[in-house]
């Protein structure tokens, strides 16, 4: 994994994800700070899995052209999460996972956490995804 | 001695109940969900409840409220704010509970109980809860202003009428519009199938809301969840500060 590559979703698929977010997100605090408009897809090694409220983040080092970036992301609530296919055992450190981010603006090495694949290939959704 | 002082306990207890029912909560005690026999009778509301957004209830499908000049006017700057990267959430974001009506569609779980007198709605988010006094009760007389406000209930049919007053200045009807100390909101709940209940809610405000402002939330049933904990402060990294701007803290 180099430099991250960015993914433009679909324009309809896109719409329905942001309504979503936007009425979940709101709960607690607003999605302002995070480019809610596109992900990037980010490989790295979990360092640290917080499984807690008001929302879960997960700590992963991610090499980048021969340096190691510490990143924090963070996700939905252990609540929500735990109702939709994930628990605290999912993720353990050393993990290598894949992950599509919304970025936050400000450039820092973190962001909001839309998909999870773990070695496996198994891929979990951490937003709601566009349902029918 | 122990037992001298049990049997005067006893009959301190005895007495204090023979005055409650002389001042004329007997009477009062015909209505429905006041005893756990008329709680017998009651529908079963058992499970817990979840909002449902695709059903309309969220706040996009819910329709706009009709706002005064002046509340509009405060909605468009919340927008522009929102725009500037301030979220205008500070509250929430620091983890102050967002209070009535807000509470009531968030999305997590919410579970009701009945006990004598009282439906208790126990709210996941923000391990919040609300009491509904079904006894007979007026409203407080000049009630503190407090998160979910002052509701009083009573049962007609299958529907549980509740009327609440008295709220915190800082709780909002929706994100952008605030409210006065004339906020009321009435709601009528009931389950309309087996696995859904309807909250035919109407918020009524004439300082700011040019007319009531009637919504139809509906939840889910979910038999097989419980609720869960839920502690905003266990590890909020999101702060915001006076304009709302949240902050992710990456600090470990």
């Amino acid at each position: 994994m180099n430099s991250p590559t960015r993914t433009v979703r679909s324009l309809a698929m896109g719409a329905v994800t942001l309504l979503l977010t936007v009425g979940i997100a709101t709960a607690h605090h607003s999605t302002a700070m995070f480019d809610m408009q596109h992900t990037v897809k980010v490989t790295g090694t979990v360092t640290q899995f917080d499984w807690t409220n008001p929302h879960t983040f997960i700590w992963m080092d991610v090499m980048n052209n021969g340096a190691t970036e510490h990143w924090s992301v963070e996700g939905m609530s252990p609540n929500y999460l735990s109702r939709n296919g994930w628990s605290r055992h999912t993720l353990k450190t050393g993990d290598k996972i894949d992950m599509e981010v919304h970025l936050l603006k400000d450039g820092r090495k973190g962001g909001f956490c839309s998909t999870v694949t773990l070695a496996d290939g198994k891929t979990l959704r951490n937003l709601p995804g566009p349902r029918t | 001695m122990r037992s001298m002082m049990a049997v005067a306990l006893l009959g301190a207890i005895v007495t204090t109940t023979s005055a409650l029912a002389a001042d004329g909560t007997a009477g009062k005690a015909k209505l429905p969900g006041t005893t756990w026999q008329s709680i017998a009778q009651l529908p079963d509301w058992s499970g817990v409840w979840e909002l449902d957004w695709r059903a309309g209830a969220g706040r996009g499908g819910a329709g706009m409220p009709k706002l005064t000049p002046e509340s509009q006017a405060k909605l468009d700057k919340y927008r522009v704010d929102q725009k500037e990267g301030k979220n205008a959430q500070t509250n929430t974001a620091n983890c102050d509970p967002p209070g009535m009506p807000q509470i009531m569609t968030q999305p997590y779980p919410v579970e009701f109980l009945f006990t004598p007198g009282k439906v208790t709605v126990a709210i996941e988010a923000y391990s919040q809860m609300r009491r509904i006094y079904v006894d007979g009760r007026p409203h407080a007389d000049d009630p503190d202003p407090t998160y979910q406000g002052d509701s009083i209930g009573h049962w007609e049919g299958d529907t549980l009428v509740v009327d609440t007053v008295g709220f915190i200045d800082d709780s909002l009807i929706m994100p952008g519009i605030g409210h006065s100390d004339q906020m009321h909101i009435q709601e009528r709940i009931r389950r309309v199938s087996p696995d859904v209940l309807e909250i035919q809610r109407t918020i009524s405000d004439p300082k700011v809301l040019t007319e009531p402002w009637k919504v139809t939330l509906t939840y889910k049933r979910h038999t097989d969840w419980t609720l869960k904990e839920y502690i905003c402060a266990q590890n909020n990294r999101d702060s915001a500060d006076s304009e709302g701007r949240a902050d992710m803290n990456l600090k470990r």
